[in-house]
């Protein structure tokens, strides 16, 4: 189990984040930038000091604040960090970046199955410069498995590759969690990323854990109206008793289907292609709301309703309330 | 293209003057005479003494400065840069007032029967003091072009810092020490200002030049100019070669 409990300053804000990861779990942290992501991991990952907090691993402190002190340096940890830059170390050949740290066995045959698993089995003589952003993320993935991690930090790894690749290798490493039971932690700012990954996601904004929950339950049940800004919701139409509902343009449909939902009749302000299917802007008397369609709207009068499915409810001070 | 070629050419007009001026009597009659090989031995040992003194005092120097772990970093560079700017004959005067026989460390190293004026040691003190700086700014570039991302990977793969300097620090900063060292050397190899005022005696090659120049005149000297050359360049050739083929390596 890794667990953090802590509170780092920075100098744009101060974190304050508690978070825990059962073996082969694994954690998606969601945010906008700055929201901290980046200081939890590498405050977990022994970089960063924390004002105040422990961090322990399979119960072993790595950090407290407490007395006596403990601060485990990094090199004893046994925590492995994979960034956008996978940093393959330039002088050393495939083979040698894999088994790179000292807790690695000796080039065998646990080499070569990983190896050809990552996909990357001809390319162990290569020196890393010949390898393209796809080959060297499996290097550096293949470098931290091989070091045998006993937790996984992941911060936007992926976020410079295209869709497909993206795709792969996080599929590649959920297996490999999975397989290894390590805790896994992953900082994402596209929320689709975040939830191919996790299977618990937890929202940060300005240094503050705000939700943690399924990857659905986070987006389909916001615990305010700014987790629900964060996971996508355009648009917030106001409902007797000063309630808010959330709109999520992923979340309409066409037409009148009062029984899933809330009615939104208005004006069709604009629609444009999205995808396979088409975004459309409805004007309401409240504001405009967007949402996206599978198909075209036909309107000759330009009215349009549309139906916001199962929307979360807002109260007035933000929070959630029930329906 | 023309205008490069010309410039080169220029650029190496001494170099090109030395050969055509040189006869193949001279330099061996310069060679075979008693003592004739002793500024070269003297300036190769002390080149040598100085270069190991500069990779072993100054490395860690330069990547602290690289790595900003020393309070108040520009007051540190602008240090090393004031001895860039001293003149060398300026700094060998003050180096007469700061090792010199009736200073403190003079007095001190006179217990051991050492002394820090017209000695093996004194050249060196100079050598040292006229290299050092080109070797701190250019190993501090080298480190600083180390990424401490990757120094932190290293780490977090369970490297202790002294492996990490060992394993990713060196290895990627050696191209740039390499090419520092050998400037260094060059400099150190030519060393004339402050040698001439604090280490008259024993003669390298730049003295015997000198001296030669102006005892028998400038046809004798020109030998011991070529054989300067001759030692001083092949470090820095290598060097630039090793520099090259290593980033070849690199990029596979």
């Amino acid at each position: 189990m890794l667990e953090a409990d802590v509170e780092v300053d920075r100098r744009e804000f101060s974190l304050r984040a508690a978070i825990q990861v059962a073996p082969g779990e694994r954690l998606a942290l969601f945010g906008p930038s700055g929201a901290g992501k980046t200081t939890l991991l590498e405050t977990i990952a022994g970089l960063v000091p924390p004002r105040r907090g422990d961090v322990t691993l399979a119960g072993r402190v790595l950090t407290s604040t407490g007395r006596p002190p403990v601060a485990v340096p990094a090199w004893r940890r046994q925590v492995g960090l994979l960034r956008q830059d996978p940093g393959l170390f330039p002088h050393l050949s495939v083979r040698d970046n894999l088994t790179y740290a000292p807790s690695a066995d000796p080039p065998g045959a646990e080499l070569t199955e990983l190896a050809e698993a990552l996909g990357i089995g001809a390319l162990l003589a290569a020196m890393p410069a010949r390898l393209s952003g796809g080959q060297q993320h499996r290097v550096a993935l293949g470098r931290l498995l091989l070091a045998r991690c006993r937790a996984l930090l992941l911060d936007e790894p992926y976020s410079g590759l295209d869709a497909i690749l993206r795709r792969s290798l996080t599929a590649l490493v959920v297996a490999m969690v999975t397989e290894r039971a390590v805790p896994a932690v992953l900082v994402a700012h596209e929320l689709a990323d975040a939830q191919a990954f996790a299977n618990r996601m937890a929202v940060l904004d300005q240094g503050c854990v705000l939700q943690v929950g399924g990857p659905d339950e986070v987006v389909l049940r916001p615990a305010s109206r700014r987790v629900a800004e964060l996971v996508g919701y355009l648009g917030f139409v106001p409902l007797p008793g000063g309630r808010l509902a959330g709109i999520h343009p992923d979340r309409v449909v066409a037409g009148s289907a009062p029984e899933r939902g809330v009615l939104m009749a208005g004006l069709l302000g604009g629609c444009r292609p999205s995808g396979a299917g088409w975004e459309v802007d409805l004007e309401l008397d409240s504001g405009t709301v967007t949402a996206r369609l599978p198909e075209r709207p036909v309107t000759d009068s330009g009215e349009l309703i549309l139906t916001a499915i199962d929307p979360p409810l807002f109260g007035p001070d933000g929070a959630s309330v029930s329906p | 293209m023309a205008g490069a070629l010309v410039i080169w050419i220029v650029l190496l007009g001494p170099v090109i003057t030395l050969l055509t001026h040189l006869s193949w009597s001279e330099i061996s009659s310069s060679l075979t005479a008693p003592g004739g090989l002793d500024p070269l031995i003297v300036s190769v040992e002390s080149g040598g003494v100085t270069l190991a003194v500069l990779f072993l005092l100054c490395t860690p120097l330069a990547w602290m400065l690289a790595r900003g772990t020393l309070p108040f970093p520009r007051i540190w560079e602008a240090g090393v840069l004031c001895s860039l700017l001293l003149p060398p004959l300026v700094i060998g005067l003050l180096l007469v007032f700061m090792v010199g026989p009736y200073t403190a460390f003079g007095q001190l190293i006179a217990h051991l029967n050492l002394s820090a004026t017209n000695t093996f040691l004194a050249l060196v003190i100079a050598e040292v003091y006229e290299s050092a700086p080109y070797y701190v700014l250019g190993a501090q570039a080298a480190f600083g072009s180390v990424d401490p991302r990757l120094e932190q990977q290293a780490a977090l793969l369970g490297d202790r810092p002294r492996r990490v300097f060992r394993r990713v620090t060196l290895p990627l900063a050696a191209p740039g020490l390499a090419m520092s060292l050998a400037i260094a050397w060059a400099r150190a190899m030519g060393a004339f200002g402050a040698v001439i005022v604090i280490a008259y005696h024993p003669y390298g090659l730049p003295l015997q030049i000198w001296t030669t120049l102006q005892s028998t005149g400038l046809a004798s000297a020109l030998p011991y100019a070529l054989i300067l050359l001759v030692v001083a360049l092949p470090l820095p050739l290598a060097a630039y070669i090793w520099s090259a083929r290593a980033r070849g390596r690199r990029r596979g």
